[in-house]
């Protein structure tokens, strides 16, 4: 330090003591202008003066002066070396020190203290002047944006969509991170031109903001244990997050304050909505919010959804600042969103793939199988028309010889059989090599002449037919003949699955955008191994059975984009589902048919 | 007595065919495909043709047009094993579509009945 510098310090450093002689008010305001807390200490740092800054800034109550340094300050340094102010007492030049305390009422405060000692006019240093600054507001901010940072980093390299959203309301409520006590996200339906809520985080009520999320909240200081916690208490059925489902607004709706806040990509701060003559009553009313934020997600120039925040249980005033992080959060959410949006399509994409490329392999197996199935069938028949034939002339011949007389009914019995198998396999196949003729049908229509069709099979073999035919079922696009075929077949089976009789019931009824069709028997059942194999050809678990017809059925549905599905208890029963799916646009164009009383003759 | 020409390539069961019709009291010719089939009709008209389909050089259905342009009253009936020549409208002009089977009263009845009328 050069010597003009030391001198002028000193100067700087008599001052206070100075000051502390002839203090008058003129002198104390400027003082407390200054923003900075003052205080002056002895050597054994007992606080003789202080400066009315200083009360805000430490938040005190009682006047510090007689009290000791550390008391007042809350100093976290306890051992002596990394005390600042003993430092410059000993060093006799100024120390910059920082030091975080809880205020008597429990906040969190940053301070940056600058201890400088003063000296008497003969050099010895009698006292030492402590000036300390708030930092709070910029280390909440320098801690909040490395905490965004850290977030967003977490949600980049998360790809699923409900996580990705989970985490981005959590963010948003957590008490480290932005810190509202509720938060909705709604997003926009571009094909049904709506914007939707979609996920909500955050206490329900008073009650549950004071217990709960309280301590969820201030539990856990790490980010990623506060994200897994709130993941394992996320629920959907808390009132916030239905009441937050049943939000829905038409995107051409501007009035609406979400619509508004989509179409000009800004956020909106709402400070009074309940006195506010322009906000929407309703929406209000479902926020239940006085004051709440709206920040639009945006990817790409184009709004994908908003977030809604408010602190609606601890009342605290919204600040600009935090609408700004909100925003600067939004983007980086939105992103997110976007990222695994996308993800979620390919994914779908590369399902859809799959399952027609699975589809393909089995019905070109299928129909592989089928051709040869039917051809081995008409080769091994002819040869069997003349063993069979054969062995009944040896019958009708008149003959004593018992033992050849039992020996040949074998043979025309045992004929018989094969026969009758083949003509299974023969029917069954036939319908792989052709593609459905499709025609609008009424499904009840074509299980009711099914079922006329099996009536007196029903009787022969004791079984009780019960229909429950729903009458809200539309027509749909089928090859009557083949489906005909679906439900014979898998009513044949259910049939012959109950030897002793038993009851079948045929159900029929609208799922989705299916018409659903469940037969269901009280039979048998199956086996959790035989149910895998069911569809695979040539399995069969009946005696007689060839093993063509479930996957003779499984190609047809398909074949019509349906699926079929089968539950089954062993001893107890079995139930096969298939589903048709009604396209859209056909369901109203049906029902407008209908309405005007025309009939076009389906389900044949 | 009545004539039954029977055409079936299948050796074996045009034996059948023979030793089954015979011993009910017909008078059987045979032919091995539909050629010969119409060949045979040429040098003695039968009362009855039993025809199989699946046949080489000339199939049942062409013969049976061929031997029906000629004869137009003679009774024809179509012995297959297979049920999907029902679609072919060609079949149709057959009086019977008998699918083949070891048990052969469905077929005799049936001869019984057309050699009636």
């Amino acid at each position: 330090m050069n010597h003009a510098k030391a001198k002028y310090e000193e100067r700087i450093m008599v001052l206070p003591h100075v000051l502390k002689k002839k203090f008058d008010n003129v002198v104390n305001d400027i003082v407390d202008a200054l923003g900075a807390g003052l205080s002056i200490m002895d050597k054994d740092l007992n606080i003789i003066w202080a400066n009315k800054t200083l009360f805000k800034i430490l938040n005190l109550s009682d006047s510090p002066v007689g009290k000791n340094c550390r008391e007042v300050y809350k100093c976290e340094c306890k051992e002596n070396k990394y005390c600042s102010v003993l430092q410059a007492l000993s060093s006799g030049k100024r120390q910059v020190s920082e030091t975080q305390l809880i205020t008597e009422k429990g906040e969190r405060r940053y301070i940056k203290n600058i201890s400088i000692p003063v000296r008497h006019e003969n050099g010895d240093i009698i006292q030492l002047l402590k000036l300390s600054t708030d930092t709070t507001e910029q280390e909440e901010k320098i801690r909040r944006l490395s905490l965004l940072r850290k977030l967003a980093e977490l949600m980049q390299g998360q790809l699923q969509i409900d996580r990705v959203l989970h985490l981005i309301l959590t963010c948003v409520t957590a008490g480290s991170a932005l810190g509202f006590n509720r938060a909705r996200l709604f997003l926009v339906d571009k094909e049904r031109n709506i914007v939707y809520g979609k996920m909500a985080v955050g206490p329900s009520s008073w009650e549950e903001a004071s217990k709960i999320w309280n301590e969820i909240v201030s539990k856990y200081e790490k980010l990623e244990d506060l994200v897994q916690a709130s993941e394992d208490h996320y629920r959907e059925d808390t009132p916030l997050h239905m009441i937050t489902r049943l939000m829905a607004y038409s995107l051409t709706d501007e009035k609406e304050i979400i619509v508004s806040c989509i179409k000009t990509k800004k956020p909106i701060l709402e400070r009074d909505a309940f006195r506010n003559p322009n906000s929407n009553k309703k929406f209000v009313s479902m926020i239940n919010a006085n004051e709440f934020v709206c920040v639009p997600l945006v990817v790409k120039d184009e709004a994908i959804g908003v977030i809604c925040a408010d602190n609606v249980y601890s009342n605290k005033p919204i600040t600009e600042d935090q609408v700004e992080l909100l925003s600067i959060f939004a983007n980086r959410a939105a992103l997110a969103i976007a990222n695994a949006d996308a993800y979620k399509k390919l994914e779908e994409k590369i399902q859809q793939l799959k399952e027609t490329q699975e589809r393909l392999i089995r019905s070109e197996r299928l129909a592989v199988i089928g051709n040869m199935a039917a051809y081995i069938a008409h080769e091994i028949r002819n040869p069997l028309v003349t063993v069979g034939g054969f062995a009944r002339a040896i019958l009708r011949e008149p003959t004593n010889n018992n033992q050849i007389k039992r020996n040949v009914e074998i043979i025309v019995e045992e004929v018989g059989r094969l026969e009758r198998i083949l003509a299974n396999i023969m029917d069954f196949s036939k319908p792989v090599e052709q593609a459905p003729v499709k025609v609008p049908s009424r499904v009840n229509e074509i299980l009711e002449n099914t079922c006329s069709l099996m009536d007196p099979y029903f009787k022969k073999k004791r079984v009780q037919l019960i229909k429950k035919l729903s009458t809200l079922i539309p027509e749909i696009n089928i090859d009557p003949t083949q489906v005909k075929q679906v439900f014979l077949n898998l009513i044949k089976n259910a049939v012959e699955s109950m030897s002793d009789g038993g009851t079948l019931t045929i159900e029929t009824m609208m799922e989705k955008e299916n018409v659903k069709i469940n037969i269901t028997d009280t039979g048998e059942g199956m086996t959790a191994e035989a149910m895998q194999n069911i569809f695979i050809p040539f399995f069969t678990t009946k005696v007689n059975g060839t093993g063509v017809g479930l996957a003779v059925s499984r190609k047809i549905v398909e074949d019509h984009e349906g699926s079929i599905k089968v539950k089954s208890a062993l001893h107890e029963g079995t139930t096969f589902s298939i589903f048709l799916p009604v396209k859209k646009g056909q369901e109203q164009f049906l029902k407008e048919v209908n309405d005007e009383n025309y009939s076009r003759g389906g389900g044949r | 007595m009545k004539t039954i020409l029977v055409v079936e390539d299948d050796k074996n069961q045009l034996l059948l065919y023979e030793q089954e019709l015979s011993t009910e009291g017909y008078n059987i010719i045979t032919a091995r495909d539909g050629l010969e089939a119409i060949k045979r009709v040429r040098e003695q008209l039968p009362d009855l043709i039993v025809m199989d389909i699946n046949m080489p050089k000339m199939n049942g259905i062409e013969a049976m047009g061929k031997i029906l342009n000629e004869h137009r009253k003679i009774p024809i009936i179509i012995n297959t094993a297979y049920s999907s020549y029902k679609d072919d409208f060609m079949s149709w002009a057959a009086d019977a579509y008998i699918i083949k089977s070891s048990d052969l009263r469905e077929l005799k009845d049936k001869i019984k009945e057309l050699i009636r009328r």
